[in-house]
């Protein structure tokens, strides 16, 4: 069974907070990572997973979200500052999959209005979707600003070629509870994912960007 | 002593085994003989090279000798492997086929006493290619195979194979087709064996799906499609199968002759093996994603693919190989490759050839990010060409499968007036379309209920209240893990019984209690979820949300919650009885452990094939069970006691026939009156009607 003591893990989670606070301060503001390792768990066979959840507080306050939006949304976007797009700004860069790249690249994550959405694909091609930055439909109903918030909040789970994953759940400017409510969150999303649940983890580490790794499991 | 070595020599020279072995013995002592011999090997080496396409006996027997002990003798023969590399690559045309395979059997030998180095004898025998000689095509691939996994054999050595797969991947780029074949099936066979799994390695054999070489492509394509193997399997079986006889011919077969116990009993065998059979060939089909996953930049593949398979003129085939291996591609990587459904539209018709292949990859090649509107066109195509009443039932019943599994990865395709008349068929008199529509409700009544009619929509369950419609683009995002307020039910239930006042949050120490205790408790809130059902408002589905985002970001779930969890989650799926409860998690189970591969399969679109109701076999087999520990029916009131005397009349039926037949004369003395009568007047009637006569 589980052996992760609340204690400990909020001993860690203090650890870290400590050393990248005081020990060693950096010049920039270190994220907290936590980085899991499978077991039991074939990656030719089983199913691969992939879940997303929304972190009580959010990792990475300097995430940039771009809206792609109608008329309605971009006048919403502007007045709350955000950067924003419209349907003629996509469609002059006319499938080109460099200056598709470029966009994907600019941004960590689009937001799209609804009318627009289904046209993305026609209009931008596969560039979005290659990068792994599809864009997340909002409504006239939706507070536009809400919405970029709940998207800087979520993270995502996606096993790749090997049997470990990492996920960014916070940074050392946050409290230690703060961390401890978003460790705890990922760690038991994550373990509801697997087929086997705690059986499938061999171990699980938090590290923050330059510090040392803490193991929690 | 020169005297004795002298006869010596003449004596190993006829024995040459001999003397092999006693060189690997001792070989400082038989230094001389081998010089002797040495001498003699390049005399008959220089007549050879006059005239080599001759074959020389004592050359073939010395080259082997020398590769044998070279290992010995490293200065002396140093230069060997050099010039028997030579030769080979001078003359590797013109060459005796025996005395080529001496030659190459001597520089595997000289490899595997590592005088000679593994890229020079690789790009020795990728020239030797050229000659048609399957013998040695054959040894060529056993030994690069061996070899690099002998390389490789305790850690990968990282620089050797990087170098190896450079001069593959060159040779991958030669136009002479046998040189390509052999050098992609190498790289299969070494990514079979996990000696070369790498991504390089797939790549390079992905790059081989573009040759010109029709064979070369299709290999590399089966690579990825996990064929290969099956096809094996396949051709295996119908070996065995070959003279083997079905089940139908066997019943016939039987049914013709006397019945007799030892007929029937070699009738059931064969039925069984069949069945076995059958059996096997059922079981789920692993395939090998990694070799997929493992591709560089699978969209520009995809891509590339597309168009060669657009432009190509290959057989009908090769083009499903293609089709096959895009719409897997699609499927696995989410791609969005939007070309492609139009593409297959024009293939979507009942008349067809491998029509079924065809729908199964257009439902490979959906999931959720392909535009609604795109399939929705394919969607209309199925319907229109394969559901109508025009056509025969197995056609509608194609159709209809395949439009729920593309609906099941692609939800949104689905209008609400397309379903709805496809739904009409649920009552259709054959039994196929009717099923195939009914797993269409199905599907619809778990995602999305809304486009149903009302009537079609089920009972309602609690699963479908928390159910949100998803739109395009859109993730189920949540801030916690679904269903985890359960927890909170339990451990106050446990708190009000133990009488316990630590707060929940505490104790998650104490988890290991018992499994009846979380039983009882999960009925009892069953029985809650019922009366809450018509009640449940807004506001307690938002307080359930946030106590399940409490829970799930302050104590760490063990495997025990999770258990709680899903048990708990299925039972929100199904209503209320205990019974279809316990069905639906045995379902659910199932279904998680078929569910292990994405792929859909032939079978579910096939799904036409029509199941006889009750054939003789199970009818009787019911008979048979039913007869199971009831006593035999017999006439007349049986005995209370078994063992109870018997009457004479009883003794009399069990006694031989001889014994009693003059019991049964003597029935005519002692006759009553009635009887005399009676027998009287029939004699009369016959003798007057003899008389007549």
């Amino acid at each position: 069974m589980h052996k992760i003591n609340r204690d400990s893990l909020r001993e860690s989670i203090d650890n870290i907070l400590k050393y990248s606070t005081e020990t060693k301060k950096r010049k920039f503001t270190e994220s907290v990572e936590l980085q899991i390792a499978l077991k039991n768990y074939d990656p030719q066979k089983d199913k691969r997973f992939a879940g997303t959840i929304k972190l009580k507080h959010i990792p990475k306050p300097k995430m940039k979200v771009c809206v792609l939006g109608d008329q309605v949304h971009c006048d919403q976007a502007k007045a709350n500052d955000l950067p924003h797009m419209d349907i003629e700004a996509l469609k002059k860069l006319n499938k080109d999959k460099k200056l598709v790249k470029k966009l994907a690249k600019r941004y960590d994550a689009f937001l799209a209005s609804e009318s627009l959405i289904r046209q993305i694909p026609r209009v931008l091609g596969p560039g979005l979707n290659k990068a792994g930055k599809f864009p997340a439909p909002i409504t006239h109903t939706d507070v536009l600003n809400a919405k970029v918030e709940e998207t800087k909040a979520t993270i995502k789970f996606q096993m790749k070629k090997v049997l470990c994953l990492a996920v960014c759940v916070g940074h050392v400017n946050m409290t230690s509870e703060e961390l401890y409510q978003n460790i705890t969150l990922a760690i038991n999303f994550l373990v509801s994912l697997l087929k086997k649940n705690w059986q499938n983890v061999r171990a699980l580490y938090i590290k923050s960007t330059m510090g040392p790794a803490e193991k929690i499991f | 002593m020169s005297g004795k070595s002298a006869a010596k020599a003449v004596q190993f020279a006829s024995n040459l085994a001999q003397l092999q072995n006693l060189m690997k013995r001792d070989p400082q002592s038989y230094k001389e003989e081998f010089v002797k011999q040495w001498q003699y090997y390049h005399n008959l080496m220089q007549t050879f090279q006059l005239q080599p396409s001759k074959y020389d006996e004592k050359l073939d027997e010395m080259i082997t000798f020398l590769s044998q002990v070279s290992h010995c003798y490293k200065e002396e023969v140093s230069e060997l492997p050099e010039q028997l590399s030579n030769i080979l690559k001078n003359h590797s045309t013109i060459l005796d086929r025996t005395m080529r395979m001496t030659l190459v059997k001597a520089v595997i030998m000289l490899r595997n006493k590592e005088m000679i180095s593994a890229a020079q004898v690789l790009q020795l025998f990728f020239k030797l290619l050229r000659c048609e000689d399957k013998l040695l095509r054959k040894t060529i691939y056993q030994y690069v195979v061996s070899d690099i996994k002998s390389i490789n054999g305790r850690h990968k050595n990282g620089k050797m194979n990087s170098v190896l797969q450079n001069f593959m991947f060159t040779m991958l780029q030669e136009n002479n087709g046998v040189t390509v074949k052999t050098a992609l099936d190498i790289m299969i066979e070494l990514y079979k064996r996990n000696i070369w799994a790498d991504e390089k390695t797939v790549n390079m054999i992905a790059s081989a799906c573009f040759s010109k070489i029709t064979k070369v492509m299709v290999a590399a394509m089966k690579f990825f499609l996990g064929k290969d193997e099956l096809e094996e399997k396949d051709d295996s079986d119908s070996e065995d199968n070959a003279p083997k006889k079905s089940a139908k011919e066997l019943v016939l077969g039987h049914r013709v002759a006397k019945k007799t116990k030892k007929r029937k009993k070699k009738l059931e065998r064969a039925l069984q093996a069949v069945n076995k059979h059958k059996k096997k060939k059922t079981a789920p089909e692993a395939f090998n994603f990694s070799a997929l996953r493992l591709i560089y930049d699978p969209q520009d593949f995809c891509e590339k693919l597309f168009q060669q398979l657009e432009k190509t003129t290959e057989r009908f085939e090769v083009k499903l190989l293609m089709i096959d291996l895009i719409s897997r591609l699609i499927g696995i990587h989410k791609l969005l490759l939007l070309n492609f459904y139009p593409f297959m539209k024009r293939f979507v018709q009942p008349h067809q050839r491998e029509v079924t292949r065809l729908l199964l990859y257009l439902a490979q090649g959906s999931h959720e990010v392909v535009p609604p509107d795109a399939m929705e066109e394919v969607l209309m195509t199925i319907a229109n060409n394969f559901i109508a009443e025009r056509n025969s039932s197995e056609v509608m019943a194609v159709g209809l499968n395949a439009v729920r599994e593309i609906c099941s990865r692609c939800p949104l395709a689905m209008s609400d007036d397309l379903l709805q008349d496809l739904v009409q068929y649920k009552g259709h008199r054959d039994k196929a379309v009717m099923m195939a529509a009914r797993s269409l409700i199905q599907l619809f009544r778990k995602t999305n209920p809304e486009l149903l009619h009302r009537r079609d929509r089920g009972r309602p369950t609690e699963a479908l209240k928390e159910l949100t419609v998803m739109h395009y683009g859109q993730q189920n995002v949540k801030s916690f893990i679904v269903g985890a307020e359960v927890i909170s039910e339990i451990e106050n239930k446990t708190e009000s019984t133990e009488q316990e006042q630590d707060e929940w949050e505490s104790c998650s120490e104490e988890d290991d209690d018992s499994d009846n205790e979380w039983v009882d408790v999960y009925h009892s809130s069953d029985e809650e979820a019922n009366k809450e059902e018509n009640q449940v408002t807004a506001e307690e589905a938002e307080e359930k949300e946030k106590l399940a985002e409490i829970i799930s970001s302050t104590r760490i779930m063990t495997d025990d919650d999770f258990k709680v969890i899903t048990a708990r989650q299925i039972a929100k799926e199904i209503g209320s009885s205990g019974s279809s409860a316990r069905k639906a998690k045995k379902r659910k189970q199932q279904e998680a452990f078929e569910g292990s591969h994405d792929l859909p399969r032939l079978g579910d679109i096939e799904l036409v094939h029509k199941k006889k109701a009750h054939d003789r076999e199970s009818r009787l087999a019911t008979v048979m069970a039913g007869r199971e520990g009831r006593e035999k029916f017999s006439h007349g009131p049986q005995k209370m006691n078994p063992f109870a005397s018997t009457t004479n009349k009883e003794k009399m039926k069990k006694k031989v026939f001889t014994m009693v037949k003059h019991k049964i004369r003597r029935k005519k003395v002692k006759r009553s009156f009635k009887e005399k009568q009676v027998a009287l007047r029939n004699s009369l009637i016959k003798r007057s009607k003899n008389e007549r006569r």
